[in-house]
């Protein structure tokens, strides 16, 4: 057999269409590429792209009903916006503070202080009380009201601005107080899944649907609509006009076989086929506001390429070990 | 309480090469490649482009076991080809495809917002 020699390129050239296109929310078609890549590509959104959230936390003084860790626990899950994470440091690998995790390269304060005074109301203590060191680094819904506030150009979504309540951490009785500092930091989803950016990262094969006319045409009315009902979702439906069967929404297809048992089961085979298409994929991103959905999937390409450039091969090994043994070896 | 800390699964420790090549004893033109504190991610698309070219005769790769925290992909080439060069081709592919892909996104979204808002 004839083969190329060795340095030959097998590169692809991927097709994107975005479809839909929010602050937190993407849906795009991703064609000419496999499986493989597609699955890399969500597991990086979910597992490795960095974003910010509070670490360590000191406590002053809690008098709360909910125990220190407890708090510290719910601090961690708040999202914080982290445009900026990408460009900041980790704390483990961060020189000007030697992983201390107290710098401005690598880490954000922040201080929460709240106390019930003597009324009867419960006091709720929100996200919307804990107070940045560093503006490009806050609560999310905070962000959003502050944008609002501003009138500037607006990243996230403004219809939810109007009920800014925040995230609820603690809710506190008459006498009770909270106050603490904290630390939020670098990480990623692999450490701990608050520091991922993915509220949900789906991807499903492009469906590709045929009808065999020629046979659809020796059933009858009836027929067509048990066929066409026994999908558990609504993927066929029957024109009104020249009573067909046509694919409405091959996308709502679950790959659950059922329009095909059906059609055997009538005694059709062929009647209906189904392919997943290989190289097609439609992708579902969503984002916890972290970053935004486009952020997440630019982030996503840019982490999984250093991710690549770290597992090459260095100039002590690969090559010149080959050829070195080759030497010894004769 | 022994639980392994969390960063052990992404973290280089000192003294340790992320990437190390060992060749096969006994058969030429095949090797395998340890690569520390990597997972599925980065093994199946390297297997997959490693298939790609006509020059691999095998490739494959393993996560040995969940607390070991890297993968070792195992390569068997042609004659016209190293494992090593094999390797490298494609990580260099795949860093093109990945570039491709990111101006690609750049473009459309660029189209994107100029299309005229519709429904869908």
């Amino acid at each position: 057999m004839d083969r190329p020699a060795a340095g030959v390129s097998y590169q692809r050239f991927p097709r994107v269409r975005i479809r839909e296109l929010k602050d937190d929310y993407a849906k795009f078609e991703l064609r000419d590429t496999d499986a493989s890549l597609a699955n890399a590509l969500r597991r990086v959104m979910i597992a490795e792209v960095p974003t910010v959230a509070i670490d360590l936390v000191e406590i002053e003084v809690n008098s709360s009903v909910l125990n220190d860790e407890f708090i510290a626990h719910r601090l961690g899950l708040i999202p914080l916006t982290s445009a900026a994470a990408m460009a900041m440091r980790f704390s483990r690998d961060c020189d000007a503070c030697d992983g201390d995790g107290s710098c401005e390269y690598c880490s954000v304060e922040f201080h929460l202080a709240a106390r019930a005074t003597d009324s009867d109301q419960t006091l709720e203590v929100t996200s919307n009380d804990l107070r940045s060191t560093d503006p490009k680094v806050c609560p999310v819904d905070q962000a959003r009201a502050y944008q609002h506030a501003l009138g500037g150009s607006e990243p996230f979504d403004t219809a939810a601005a109007a009920d800014q309540r925040g995230i609820l951490i603690v809710k506190l009785r008459r006498g009770q107080e909270l106050r603490l500092r904290a630390i939020a930091r670098k990480g990623i989803g692999k450490d701990h899944a608050k520091w991922s950016p993915a509220a949900t990262v789906t991807f499903m094969y492009e469906p590709e649907i045929r009808i065999n006319e020629e046979l659809m045409e020796t059933l009858t009315l009836d027929e067509k609509r048990s066929l066409v009902e026994s999908s558990p979702t609504k993927v066929f439906n029957i024109d009104p006009n020249t009573q067909q069967v046509v694919v409405e929404d091959p996308e709502a297809y679950t790959y659950d076989d059922e329009v095909i048992k059906k059609a055997d089961a009538m005694g059709k085979p062929g009647l209906i086929d189904i392919n997943a298409k290989e190289d097609s994929f439609i992708f579902t991103v969503e984002t916890t506001g972290a970053i935004t959905a486009y952020e997440l999937i630019m982030n996503a390409i840019t982490v999984l390429r250093q991710k690549l450039d770290a597992v090459r091969l260095q100039d002590d090994d690969g090559d010149l070990g080959e050829l070195g043994a080759h030497l010894v070896g004769g | 309480m022994n639980a392994p800390d969390r960063y052990e699964r992404f973290v280089v420790p000192e003294g340790t090469k992320k990437v190390s090549y060992e060749r096969d004893t006994k058969i030429v033109n095949a090797g395998s490649f340890t690569i520390e504190r990597e997972d599925h991610t980065i093994g199946n698309i390297l297997r997959m482009q490693l298939h790609r070219d006509p020059n691999v005769l095998f490739a494959g790769y393993k996560l040995p076991h969940p607390l070991q925290y890297k993968i070792i992909v195992r390569v068997h080439t042609a004659n016209q080809s190293t494992p090593t060069q094999a390797y490298t081709q494609a990580i260099n592919d795949l860093d093109k495809e990945l570039e491709n892909l990111k101006q690609a996104f750049e473009d459309e979204k660029i189209r994107y917002e100029e299309r005229p808002k519709q429904g869908y």
